[in-house]
């Protein structure tokens, strides 16, 4: 050993001799990359541009010039974007999914922060730092049980996570009987019935919940009960929904667009909210 | 007999002079002809698999991106007014243009799985360890730069999926501590989705990061051929599987030692 290895620690002299045989061993016994290992590419490739073709042919042939012709792969495209109608379902690409179940889990405000940016940041300072946490010079799996278990749960777990977010319901737009039940329920006077119908119409059970209606996303709260909460009347409803972000919202889209008169209306509504015993019965 | 062979081979020799003159010529100015020497006759351990394709399949899918995009780019046009026809136009008219939209919106999707199953492959054969660490990093930066080429792709279209889940998308990132607000800033343009956002999507989704993942694949190959490809780690003839003690010896239990249990070697 030479006087600077000395000074090195066990595992750096390990390594550095593992990597000296592996280049020793490839010299004297690998094969040329040309043709061997480029023959098995090269099949390979074939067959990734083969399936991106079928996929191709499938989607296309399946489906039709119209949006609503979807096919087995789904539609061409959608509808047009119009920032105005709202009747949408937001939804990403599917490997995306994992990340959009996960806001399912947790909700606004407390929580949101840990399902947008702490778990996705503490996740990807793992990816990064594994070769930093894992120095062993194992490489068989078998005798890595922790990393063995870690690729195990976390295979598991976007497994799940993108099953449920592809599999996730979808928020309906609530029909006539459905609404006047709801009215009923909650105790809401009629004069706010052209709020429920915005509310139901415009795309909020997207994200929002109201009386077990609609599907909880983006860490958005359960509404049925938001009047009731102290200094939240129609004014400051009609401000929060116009422009979340003035309120420190930023996941919430901007609703300016809905114009005042139907800001009044999901205004008047919400403050009518006063959970399942309703204004009435307080 | 022997003078015509004589000339026949003269002959030869100065037709292959001819055809090689360029290569020679290019190799005496750039070692261009070396370099690609080298790489296609380097050594590979021999004992690699077909889990060692994931990478170079990656790879392929991510030129069909290159190519099928820029033939898309000829076509589409990133304004609210013109995005959503163009995109009909695209598929519904153009000359084979659905398979050319077709094999990018669904080459993304074979592109991202192939990056995660080579990445569980290097993963499962412990190839992110020493000397390889920095090559690790590259290809996870290049996984997440493939995530945002499929975020920002998404919204070209520029149909209800497209602009409600790009709502939401940006929206989400504007939640992070510090840089939110100011992310969703640069991302919109403007205050709402609308004219800006597209073109500055469209910009990033076809200049800004192809050109930053095409950097880092030259990257990664650059190491991948620096540093070799590791053998299977199970593999009993593996290259480098012998002698963990780093004491010059290989152990008696492994299939590289047979050789040396004797002392013979």
């Amino acid at each position: 050993m030479s006087t600077v290895q000395r000074h090195k620690n066990r595992r750096v002299v390990e390594r550095e001799a593992t990597y000296k045989q592996y280049k020793a061993d490839v010299a004297s016994r690998g094969k040329p990359f040309y043709p061997w290992a480029m023959f098995h590419d090269t099949v390979m490739s074939l067959i990734v541009v083969s399936v991106m073709i079928a996929l191709a042919c499938i989607w296309y042939f399946t489906s039709g010039e119209s949006a609503e012709d979807v096919g087995w792969l789904g539609p061409r495209y959608a509808e047009p974007a119009d920032a105005g109608t709202i009747t949408f379902v937001p939804r990403p690409d599917w490997y995306f999914y994992f990340l959009f179940y996960l806001l399912r889990i947790f909700k606004w405000p407390n929580t949101v922060i840990l399902g947008t940016v702490g778990i996705p940041t503490i996740l990807m300072i793992l990816l990064f730092a594994l070769p930093f946490i894992d120095v062993r010079r194992e490489r068989r799996i078998i005798r890595r049980p922790v990393a063995a278990v870690a690729i195990l749960l976390t295979a598991i777990s976007m497994g799940i996570l993108t099953y449920k977010g592809a599999t996730a319901e979808e928020a309906t737009a609530a029909n006539e009987k459905t609404i006047n039940a709801l009215m009923e329920a909650n105790n809401l006077p009629d004069d706010v019935k052209p709020g429920v119908q915005l509310f139901f119409q415009s795309g909020c059970t997207s994200c929002h919940t109201y009386a077990g209606e609609g599907s909880s996303n983006a860490g958005a709260p359960d509404l049925t009960d938001i009047g009731s909460q102290e200094g939240k009347d129609a004014a400051y409803f009609k401000r929060y929904v116009a422009n979340p972000r003035a309120f420190g919202n930023n996941v919430m889209p901007v609703f300016e667009g809905l114009g005042d008169e139907n800001l009044q209306q999901l205004a008047n509504f919400l403050e009518a909210s006063k959970g399942e015993a309703g204004p009435g019965g307080g | 007999m022997a003078v015509p062979v004589r000339t026949k081979t003269r002959r030869r020799q100065q037709l292959e002079q001819a055809l090689l003159y360029p290569l020679d010529w290019t190799e005496e100015r750039s070692g261009l002809v070396g370099a690609v020497k080298y790489f296609l006759f380097r050594k590979v351990p021999g004992d690699i698999s077909w889990g060692h394709t994931l990478g170079s399949a990656s790879l392929t899918a991510f030129l069909v991106q290159a190519i099928t995009g820029a033939i898309l780019a000829m076509y589409y046009k990133p304004h609210p007014d013109t995005a959503y026809e163009s995109i009909q136009r695209i598929t519904n008219d153009l000359t084979l243009g659905w398979l050319v939209r077709g094999m990018h919106r669904w080459g993304a999707s074979v592109f991202i799985i192939l990056m995660f199953f080579h990445m569980a492959r290097v993963f499962l054969f412990g190839a992110y360890k020493y000397p390889r660490e920095l090559n690790w990093i590259i290809g996870a930066l290049i996984l997440i730069l493939g995530m945002f080429e499929g975020f920002t792709g998404y919204l070209l279209p520029w149909d209800q999926t497209a602009y409600w889940a790009t709502v939401v998308g940006v929206n989400l990132q504007g939640t992070g501590p510090f840089v939110g607000p100011f992310l969703i800033n640069i991302l919109n343009g403007s205050a709402h989705i609308g004219v800006d956002t597209l073109s500055r999507f469209y910009a990033i989704h076809m200049l800004l990061l192809p050109g930053a993942i095409f950097a880092l694949i030259g990257l990664h190959l650059w190491l991948v051929i620096r540093l070799g490809v590791t053998s299977p780690p199970w593999s009993p003839d593996g290259a480098g599987s012998g002698d963990p003690d780093g004491d010059g010896r290989r152990p008696a239990r492994r299939g590289l030692s047979r050789r040396s249990r004797g002392g013979t070697e």
